[in-house]
């Protein structure tokens, strides 16, 4: 491995900070072309009703309103909303403006362009609409019943339902010692991104192009699904995505973004539309929101003997069409034997759809909801057994030389060592002394507990059909004074990827990072293909871009041999230069500059070039992975993921039995994502993850009453973590590195977000074990808590 | 809400300049620094006043612009993060976000380092407590708060420092 200053593996300061720190970032709002009109967008009252008549003539007199449109309206102009995704599930008709009929509080039923987004907000108020409201469906018992049909074609509210049994199940159950069942669930919540959702879209109605300025994660994509829904050719739109303030996995679809498209299809001007928070919490994706039981079968020395997983995840109105959310929960019955050996093993999956919001991505995908269940099961069983949750879990992880391991769901994991990081972790937040002393506390009246969780994040999802595939390729070019753009549809969305891409190339061609720019978020500039979700940027594009740098390498050898008289084999690169290896002489070397010179310039091609090398200083490489398998087996089988990172998060929380808060005192994480290219970013990664799931374990919840609206649609009353609420996070690496990357790197992103709601109910129930409290939904509000203890100590011990 | 259309002349300074303008009397301080004057350095993350992206300074204190009119800045001076430090000479917090991985995707960013600017003036020389819920009315979606309140301890140690040497 290459071990520069600025090449992989070192913290360096990020390229893209400086912007960013002095107010010089530019995120698609900062963007406003003169004559550009601005959208406000009518949004349904009702979770379910006709729409019988829409009057917009007040609107439409507004000063400085230049058009209204409702949903029936813009049929002309669009079809139904691509499908981002599709696995095995019911995909409905759906427009991006509610047609006939509204589906969820705050889908949109017209849209306003006015001079400014004052007055547009004005003439959304002048909007009358009669509705005629329909029984509504909040809970998945609603859809089930049902209560009433989302989409009357489809004559039931499934959007996804799928089994599978591998192993003798039955066998297992009925010879286990120890068989418990639990149902576990979790609340809904979402990302919410600093930056909402922002698009500006300009049609050309002379050329017929249309250009989209987004804040997205996948320009690429977005370009797909436009053309796909707005009917348009695809060589005619351009999608650029400027700086993104955060995504979270919330931004990978176009479906509020077709509005703007259509708006300027229809005007033939620019329109900008800018989502408020409002908007945000009620339509923007939304994740979680299951109940799954599972019922696991122990021997007599507590190693699992089969495990069955019920899924039942409650969708909202959609998770193909409006977002990609859907298909997680299939991910997730994957994954549910994460990090254990499982000899037989069921799944069921059941998503319904409901009168909630679109259901999308967020930091998980599924791989989430595999944890959560797993993870609390085994405190749950340990508690039950009376032995230690590190025994139980120490009995049943893979070992570390059984890598790669098959996993009976199918997934291949790639390389880890769960034993050893689950040591780690124990020794680094000193467990037994921990555990000893909370006995003393407790004498003080003070209840501290101690919550571990496994972690597996499968990362680098390749699912067929669709925008989703796994394609990626990179660019890598040398301009002709010896620096480099790199050139990717790998958006850079915070996650620091205009340092750690510069840093690949940086290791491969020995240059400075400084002399490397990453190009991207231009659908004109960059190869066509996808951008950041399942934490898959150090296991597709990291590769993409290592094999395209090294191709160009080879080139740039082959050139200098032929200048220097030397064969390309006897050359090396080394800071700047190119040079006979070991050799310092001046005539053996070359710096890139002259050599970039000679190629494009002085003189150019033709004697600098030797014979058959074609000499565009660029190369392209298009990563794939060679352990995805798409054809599924019997069992209905695929290996969709490359990497797997893992880890074990420990939290420390105290609980305060008086008034039911939950403080966490500490995060511990061992972790391991293979190779790391920029320490700094990869912890920066992790805490940001955890930071997300100690919001969904005490206090983000998507809150929606019987009637189906939504309690809580602003930050005054959805809460996110503050700094008062998430804890110091000491974290630790080890690196086994992949087998299946070229650098042996995994992507990574989603961890800190998977295990640490479980970590942290995990501690508040070993907190509160002298009230035998067994934590049930969450967040894990001061009410809930404050009840279970009510509750435990009513009951005398545990349940 | 202030009715419709009614305009009104207001003159400010910001960042050192000074302006005149008519404005519609319900324009949001947030909307007339970003629209009016391009300083798009300072962010809008909810308009409820809760996020702090919109953080800046009136006459050196610290405030939400999306809860203030652009008429209540009339004949007051306004900081805004691009009155802070530049790219050439980052301020002193500005460079400790930058050497402690304080922002992730930075939409955060320059609401906290107004934020961080107005607390240590007023506290210098912070616990780690105190920085956490000083920062408290700021959100950040990514980096979990951990780098930001390295940055503004390092800060703080390193005005610290420097307090002390120059006195000696
Ligand atoms: S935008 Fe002003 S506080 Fe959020
Ligand atoms: S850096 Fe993205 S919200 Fe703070």
């Amino acid at each position: 491995m290459i071990m520069t200053k600025k090449g992989l593996g070192a913290s360096v300061k990020r390229k893209e900070d400086p912007r960013f720190l002095t107010g010089l970032g530019q995120y698609t709002d900062d963007i406003e072309k003169p004559g550009t009109l601005h959208l406000a967008i009518l949004r349904s009252p009702h979770a379910h009703a006709r729409i019988l008549n829409i009057d917009t003539t007040k609107a439409k007199q507004l000063d400085g309103v230049v058009a209204v449109v409702t949903g029936e309206e813009a049929l002309d102009y669009y079809g139904p909303l691509a499908t981002t995704i599709n696995i095995s599930n019911n995909v409905p008709e759906i427009y991006a403006i509610a047609y006939k009929k509204v589906r969820y509080v705050g889908e949109p039923v017209a849209v306003v362009a006015a001079v400014d987004r004052y007055v547009a907000e004005d003439a959304v108020d002048l909007i009358e609409v009669e509705y005629d409201p329909l029984p509504v469906v909040v809970s998945v018992e609603d859809a089930l019943e049902p209560k009433a049909l989302l989409y009357e074609e489809w004559g039931h509210n499934i959007q996804l339902e799928w089994k599978t049994t591998i192993g003798d199940i039955d066998d297992a159950f009925a010879k286990a010692t120890y068989v418990f069942e639990e149902t576990i669930t979790h609340n809904r919540y979402t990302g919410t991104p600093m930056e909402s959702r922002v698009c500006i879209a300009d049609y050309n109605p002379a050329t017929k192009h249309l250009t989209v300025t987004c804040s997205t994660q996948s320009p690429s994509q977005v370009r797909t699904l436009i053309a796909q829904t707005l009917r348009m050719p695809e060589h005619n739109i351009r999608v650029i995505a400027p700086d993104v303030g955060g995504g979270y996995g919330t931004k990978l679809q176009a479906n509020a973004e077709i509005i703007p498209c259509v708006m300027s299809r229809i005007l033939g001007r620019p329109v900008k539309w800018t989502e408020d928070r409002v908007e945000n919490l009620l339509s923007g994706m939304h994740s979680r929101d299951y109940s799954c039981t599972l019922k696991v079968g122990l021997d007599k020395d507590y190693r699992i003997l089969g495990l069955k997983a019920k899924l039942i995840g409650n969708i909202g109105v959609d998770g193909t069409c409006q977002g990609p959310g859907t298909p997680a929960l299939l991910v997730a019955a994957a994954y549910f034997p994460g990090p254990y050996k499982i000899p037989a093993y069921e799944a069921e999956v059941l998503g319904v759809v409901t009168n909630k919001g679109p259901y999308g991505a967020h930091r998980g995908y599924g791989k989430d909801i595999a944890n959560y269940p797993v993870e609390r099961m085994m405190d749950i069983m340990a508690q039950k057994l009376g032995i230690s949750p590190v025994e139980i879990r120490r009995r049943n992880f893979i070992g570390k030389d059984e890598y790669p391991y098959e996993q009976i769901s199918g997934p291949i994991y790639d390389s880890g060592d769960f034993q050893r990081l689950m040591d780690i972790a124990l020794e680094k937040v000193d467990y037994h002394d921990l555990k000893k002393k909370q006995q003393e506390w407790r004498k003080q009246g003070r209840y501290i507990g101690v919550g571990m969780a496994a972690m597996l994040e499968p990362s680098g999802a390749a699912v067929f059909n669709g925008v989703f595939n796994g394609y990626q390729p990179a660019t890598v070019r040398m301009t002709p004074e010896g620096g480099f753009q790199i050139l990717t549809s790998h958006q850079n969305i915070g996650q620091g990827v205009e340092t750690t891409l510069p840093q690949i190339v940086a290791s491969v061609m020995d240059v400075d990072i400084d002399d490397i720019r990453l190009v991207y978020g231009d659908t004109d500039v960059t190869p066509y293909g996808l951008g950041p979700f399942s934490s898959r940027g150090a296991t597709y594009t990291v590769s993409a871009v290592y094999e395209a740098a090294k191709k160009l390498k080879d080139k740039i050898l082959k050139i200098a041999g032929h200048l220097l008289g030397a064969d390309p084999q006897d050359l090396e690169m080394v800071n700047g230069h190119v040079r006979v290896k070991g050799v310092s002489s001046h005539e053996a070397s070359i710096s890139l500059k002259e050599l970039g010179n000679k190629v494009y310039l002085w003189p150019g091609p033709y004697g600098t070039v030797p014979k058959g090398v074609d000499c565009n200083l660029e190369c392209t490489y298009t990563w794939t992975s060679e352990v995805v398998k798409w054809v599924p087996d019997e069992h209905g089988r695929v290996n969709l993921y490359t990497t797997h990172p893992t880890g074990v998060f420990v939290a420390v929380v105290e609980v305060d039995v008086e008034t039911g808060q939950v403080k966490i005192n500490k995060f511990i994480v061992s972790h391991d994502s293979g190779t790391i290219i920029n320490p700094m970013i990869a912890d920066g990664q992790i805490a940001g993850g955890i930071a997300h799931g100690i919001g969904g374990v005490l206090l983000e919840d998507l809150a929606y009453d019987r009637n189906g609206f939504m309690v809580n649609a602003d930050f005054q009353s959805y809460l996110c973590p503050t700094a008062m609420e998430v804890s110091d996070i000491e974290i630790h690496h080890i690196e086994c590195p992949s087998p299946f990357t070229p650098l042996g790197t995994k992507g990574m992103g989603e961890g800190g977000a998977i295990p640490s709601p479980a970590a942290v109910a995990n501690a508040v129930e070993d907190a509160l074990e002298p009230f035998g409290v067994r934590v049930k939904d969450l967040p894990l509000t001061p009410e809930r808590i404050l009840e279970w203890i009510n509750k435990g100590e009513v009951n005398h011990g545990r349940s | 809400m202030a009715e419709a259309g009614v305009r009104k002349k207001i003159s400010v300074t910001v960042n050192g300049v000074k302006y005149e303008r008519e404005v519609n009397v319900r324009t949001l301080l947030s909307d007339f620094l970003r629209r009016e004057l391009g300083l798009t350095g300072t962010h809008v993350g909810c308009e409820q006043g809760v996020c702090g992206a919109c953080t800046i300074l009136i006459d050196g204190q610290a405030i939400r612009s999306c809860l203030t009119l652009a008429v209540q800045a009339d004949g007051r001076s306004v900081t805004t993060i691009e009155g802070i430090g530049s790219p050439e000479q980052l301020h002193p917090i500005q460079q400790a976000f930058w050497e402690n991985h304080g922002l992730q995707c930075g939409f955060c960013t320059p609401g906290f380092v107004i934020s961080a600017y107005a607390f240590l003036s007023e506290n210098p020389n912070p616990t780690d407590e105190e920085i956490r819920e000083a920062l408290s009315g700021n959100l950040c979606r990514c980096t979990g708060y951990q780098g930001i309140i390295k940055s503004v301890k390092a800060v703080a140690e390193k005005m610290q420092a420097t307090a002390v040497s120059n006195t000696k």
